[in-house]
């Protein structure tokens, strides 16, 4: 390999997760490539992260249902990721010799792909996953792992304690040294949960994958196995306390939220910052019409679309229309979805191409005591309450 | 089809645009919100499956080189044709400088033409854009056996006049050209036919007829070649009957923007997509207060106020109590708290302050600079 093609740092980003806990939205895409934010998906936001953090080299790791989701990365063009060295580069399983297996865990899914990594000698090396909304730069990161000279970094977040058993969560000393790490625990023993997001020394990470690989009783899961096993063989392994807007995506009620939350000027996620812009593969579509009768407010709305109804603290994604009469409320109107005449949507996910019939009724306001708060997701065919 | 090059000439000597041209050739126009005129034309060619494309400028092109960039956002980063620009080319003493004509920009271009591998050629204009399949025009133009084929209208397009400048073709009952006149002033004509500046012909013959026409001097394509050989060649009329807009003058170009607001003309146009430059906008947000009533919007505004009959370019922002009607309002524009703009065409970047107001006519729109603060 010439030494054109060495890169400090490369990302890895999971994205093979089947997101079983977003119902009908993944019953056709992966996770990753789930429509968010009017013309986003997920896996724009950590694409522009690499990309506006200077790492131009992605290795996404495929899957479930990979097919719309490879189509969408495509060459990487749209995130500036079409390189002549580095770039994107999809990464399904594959046969190699004479057995070819699935992506038994994250772990694995990267042990499989050592040969891509060392393709480009990599002195550190970022694990990204596909299911959170946040703008980070890992540039920061990786400096605050060198200045250490740990050999993993983790990213963390304060989260309320009731919700920290959704997450890794871990305890740390002073100096944020991590001395503990719990995944998912019933009683979680501190509120630093992990973002999942990681920077490793590429060949401590190696060292512990092959490691890892020949326990027969490791999940080869990142939270569950490699990261516990170096935290008790005394790895250096430090927390990295991110300061801004996080969040999981991974069920309809925080995808809906997070959706909401970008209409919010104080939840702190700007989408229209010049310097940090968030790149996606743009529908080839014409600027929307408001027709005679529409009213908008506190809502994206954007290319393609056609509203003649009533738009309230909502997103329309490109080419919705909302014919005259229509009322949406509180909702994410996915691409090509069609409000019919004076229907009603409200706490609803509309799904791409799902027409809602005239005076149809969609959703209702969550009641105080649902857990899962509620949210409708609406197919055309199918209606799941989430 | 791979045996056609497709030649847009993206200036006009005839248009009369104001301000609006001071700064940008005449193809890189803002039209229609977020699309410049030039998309339209490329977008028609990548449609018909043309993706040779040379496109020839003139001057102060420097926003079109901006726009298209490599030209993948039309996807004509080709290795086997795509799209070339073609900057003044100087060729000898006696030609250089500003192109003094058709023939004169085609001749300094030769080089360029000559390298392509096509068989045909398709030429058009910048100032009149048609919504037309080449594949179309291709099969009269093969069938009819013309050496070149002319494309023609007789529809007023809504407009009242025929404008300045234009050819207009006399032509037999087979549709055979025998004559042709430049129309002198914007007059209302009955039944003529006016050329849309859109022809056909092998490109072997307008490699032959550049280069014998340039040799005596002669600069001017309608007058020069189809006028001057309508006895010599067999050159055909074809008439076009569908959607096309003209902007040649400030007026016409109101008029083809507020023709983007009729939902039949909106599903016609774009039927096929229009690809132009990715600028990864935000969604449009529209903030409580806003009130929008029949405009078309592009991504990335910000709207708190009034917007009636208008057309906002990317990242417009019109805040509380601010009124915007009648108006083709370009990228960046603020109009601030409470002003009002009616029958305006504002530039790019403009910013009009907190109050002002500026008010044209239905007639005579006002046209504020690009950059300009009100």
């Amino acid at each position: 390999m010439s030494t054109m093609s060495k890169k400090e740092t490369i990302a890895m980003l999971l994205a093979g997760g089947q997101g079983s806990r977003l119902g009908l939205l993944t019953d056709a895409v992966a996770k990753p490539a789930i429509p968010f934010g009017g013309k986003y998906r997920i896996i724009d936001f950590p694409l522009s992260n690499c990309v506006n953090s200077g790492v131009d080299t992605i290795g996404v790791l495929t899957q479930y249902q990979p097919l719309e989701l490879n189509a969408y990365i495509g060459s990487g063009q749209p995130w500036d990721l079409d390189r002549l060295y580095g770039g994107v580069t999809i990464l399904p399983p594959y046969v190699k010799g004479k057995a070819g297996e699935w992506y038994k865990g994250t772990a694995n899914a990267i042990y499989q792909n050592i040969h891509y990594i060392e393709l480009y000698e990599p002195d550190y090396v970022l694990i990204l996953s596909g299911d959170h909304i946040y703008k980070a730069n890992y540039r920061l990161m990786v400096d605050y792992h060198k200045e250490r000279d740990a050999d993993c970094t983790i990213a963390v977040i304060d989260v309320p304690l009731e919700e920290a058993s959704r997450f890794g969560v871990m305890s740390v000393e002073e100096n944020l040294r991590i001395c503990d790490f719990q995944e998912k625990p019933s009683e979680p023993k501190s509120t630093l949960a992990s973002m999942g997001v990681y920077v490793f020394t590429w060949k401590k990470l190696k060292e512990y994958l092959m490691l890892d690989e020949e326990n027969p009783s490791s999940q080869k899961d990142f939270g569950k196995d490699i990261i516990p096993r170096m935290i008790r063989e005394g790895q250096k392994m430090y927390a990295y306390a991110y300061k801004g807007y996080w969040k999981d995506v991974g069920t309809i009620q925080s995808l809906w939220e997070a959706n909401m939350d970008i209409l919010d000027k104080d939840k702190g996620i700007d989408l229209d910052d010049p310097r940090w812009k968030i790149f996606s593969r743009n529908p080839v579509m014409p600027p929307h019409y408001v027709g005679e009768t529409a009213y908008l407010k506190n809502s994206f709305v954007t290319e393609g679309c056609m509203v003649e109804g009533t738009i309230d603290h909502s997103i329309l994604f490109p080419g919705v229309v909302v014919e005259e009469g229509a009322v949406v409320l509180n909702s994410i109107v996915m691409p090509g979805a069609k409000i019919s005449k004076d229907s009603r949507v409200e706490y609803s996910i509309i799904m791409p191409q799902a027409v809602v019939s005239a005076h149809q009724v969609v959703g209702h306001i969550p009641g105080p005591k649902e857990e899962e708060g509620g949210i409708t997701v609406f197919s055309g065919e199918e209606v799941y309450h989430g | 089809m791979d045996n056609v090059l497709g030649i847009i000439f993206s200036y006009s000597d005839r248009a009369a645009m104001r301000e609006l041209t001071k700064i940008r050739t005449l193809a890189s126009l803002p039209v229609a919100g977020k699309y410049r005129i030039i998309d339209f034309l490329l977008s028609g060619f990548v449609n018909s499956g043309i993706y040779d494309i040379s496109v020839i400028t003139n001057s102060n092109y420097h926003s079109l080189l901006d726009h298209l960039g490599s030209g993948k956002d039309w996807d004509l980063t080709r290795k086997i044709g795509g799209m070339r620009i073609l900057s003044p080319f100087s060729r000898s003493d006696h030609s250089n400088g500003e192109y003094k004509g058709m023939l004169d920009a085609l001749y300094r271009n030769l080089y360029s033409i000559k390298r392509s591998h096509a068989e045909y050629v398709i030429m058009t204009g910048s100032s009149i854009v048609c919504n037309l399949d080449y594949q179309e025009v291709m099969d009269a133009h093969v069938q009819s056996e013309a050496d070149i084929t002319v494309l023609y209208t007789k529809s007023m397009n809504g407009g009242r006049t025929v404008p300045r400048g234009v050819g207009v073709i006399k032509i037999n009952k087979d549709g055979r050209i025998y004559d042709l006149s430049i129309n002198e002033d914007d007059v209302r004509l009955q039944d003529v036919n006016w050329c849309l500046d859109v022809f056909v012909m092998k490109k072997s013959l307008l490699e032959t007829l550049v280069a014998d026409a340039v040799s005596v001097g002669l600069t001017d394509f309608y007058v020069d070649v189809i006028k001057r050989l309508a006895a010599t060649l067999k050159m055909q009329g074809v008439e076009f009957t569908g959607q096309f807009f003209e902007i040649s003058n400030v007026k016409g170009y109101m008029q083809a923007n507020m023709n983007f607001l009729k939902k039949s003309y909106r599903e016609k146009a774009f039927e096929k997509p229009i690809f132009t430059k990715v600028k990864d906008s935000v969604p449009t947000l529209y903030r409580e207060g806003s009130y929008v009533r029949n405009s078309l919007i592009a991504d990335g505004c910000k709207i708190e106020g009034t917007v009636e009959n208008s057309i906002l370019s990317r990242g417009v922002r019109v805040e509380a109590g601010a009124v915007v009607r009648h108006a083709i309002i370009m990228q960046n524009t603020d109009i601030q708290c409470g002003a009002r703009v009616e029958h305006v065409i504002s530039d790019k970047d403009v910013i009009v302050r907190e109050g002002r107001e500026v008010i044209g006519h239905e007639k005579y729109p006002v046209l504020i600079e690009k950059s300009t603060i009100v």
